[in-house]
């Protein structure tokens, strides 16, 4: 499929892409066969879209272990914004509720 | 204008039957209504399983008082908060900004959806126009 000279494009191109996915608005497409390269899971990466934008929720409540749990994996950290597209403004909304919610034991500091 | 809204919710002793739960919450009400709040709110939520262990209790019973007043209750409730037994977390949040703003932000957006939704219809509208004239 591609030649030596060809691959190594490829790995250039790729890693421009992870970079672009870093910044959570990857250009569609993307090589994602390099080793060092971007796309690590996706060959057609989906641009992201804030859950809370498009669910037009402008509270993020601290009460709604629901909510919050999906960002918050097994072992208690706050994922980044990277992982699920979250936009600025609610993502740091989401993690003011996500420390209220830990203090009152909705959710861990960290696993056990 | 000056009185705030504040949501209260605190962890009772899971070891504390329904009265005591009930009585409890009354006296924390009590604090409140002592310091001028009033109570807008109360929401029992029952015994949940905490996500870690708190003062060796590993469940707890979870109460929510929303509460309306000026900003010198809080620091007298939780005050009186921490020194009661039973209580074993608390937290305060003021929420009234907040939801504020939200409100603000979801009347925008039902104002603009409605514009759109105008839009969308003039359109149609005026090429029907359009092509009477043309005819």
């Amino acid at each position: 499929m591609s030649t030596t000279g060809m691959g190594g494009g490829g790995r250039f191109g790729g890693g421009g892409g992870g970079r672009g996915a870093g910044g959570g608005r990857p250009p569609a497409g993307g090589r994602g066969g390099a080793k060092d390269g971007g796309g690590k899971r996706y060959f057609f990466r989906r641009r992201k879209v804030c859950k809370f934008c498009v669910d037009k929720i402008d509270y993020v409540d601290y009460k709604d272990v629901k909510l919050l749990g999906p960002f918050v994996p097994e072992r208690g950290k706050v994922l980044p914004r990277r992982m699920f597209g979250t936009c600025a403004e609610h993502q740091r909304k989401l993690t003011l509720a996500i420390k209220r919610a830990r203090h009152i034991a909705l959710l861990p500091y960290a696993s056990e | 204008m000056s009185d705030r809204v504040y949501e209260i919710l605190f962890i009772a002793d899971p070891n504390l039957g329904e009265p005591e739960v009930d009585a409890l919450t009354a006296q924390v009400q009590g604090y409140v209504e002592k310091e001028g709040g009033r109570i807008q709110k109360v929401e029992k939520w029952g015994k949940k399983r905490l996500a870690y262990v708190v003062r060796k209790h590993r469940e707890g019973t979870y109460v929510l008082l929303v509460v309306e007043g000026a900003a010198s209750i809080v620091r007298e409730v939780e005050r009186r908060m921490r020194v009661t037994d039973g209580v074993i977390r608390h937290l305060t949040v003021r929420v009234d900004e907040d939801l504020r703003r939200a409100e603000t932000h979801r009347r925008k957006r039902a104002a603009q959806e409605e514009k759109k939704r105008a839009r969308g219809s003039a359109k149609p509208a005026r090429a029907a126009v359009e092509e009477e004239v043309s005819e």
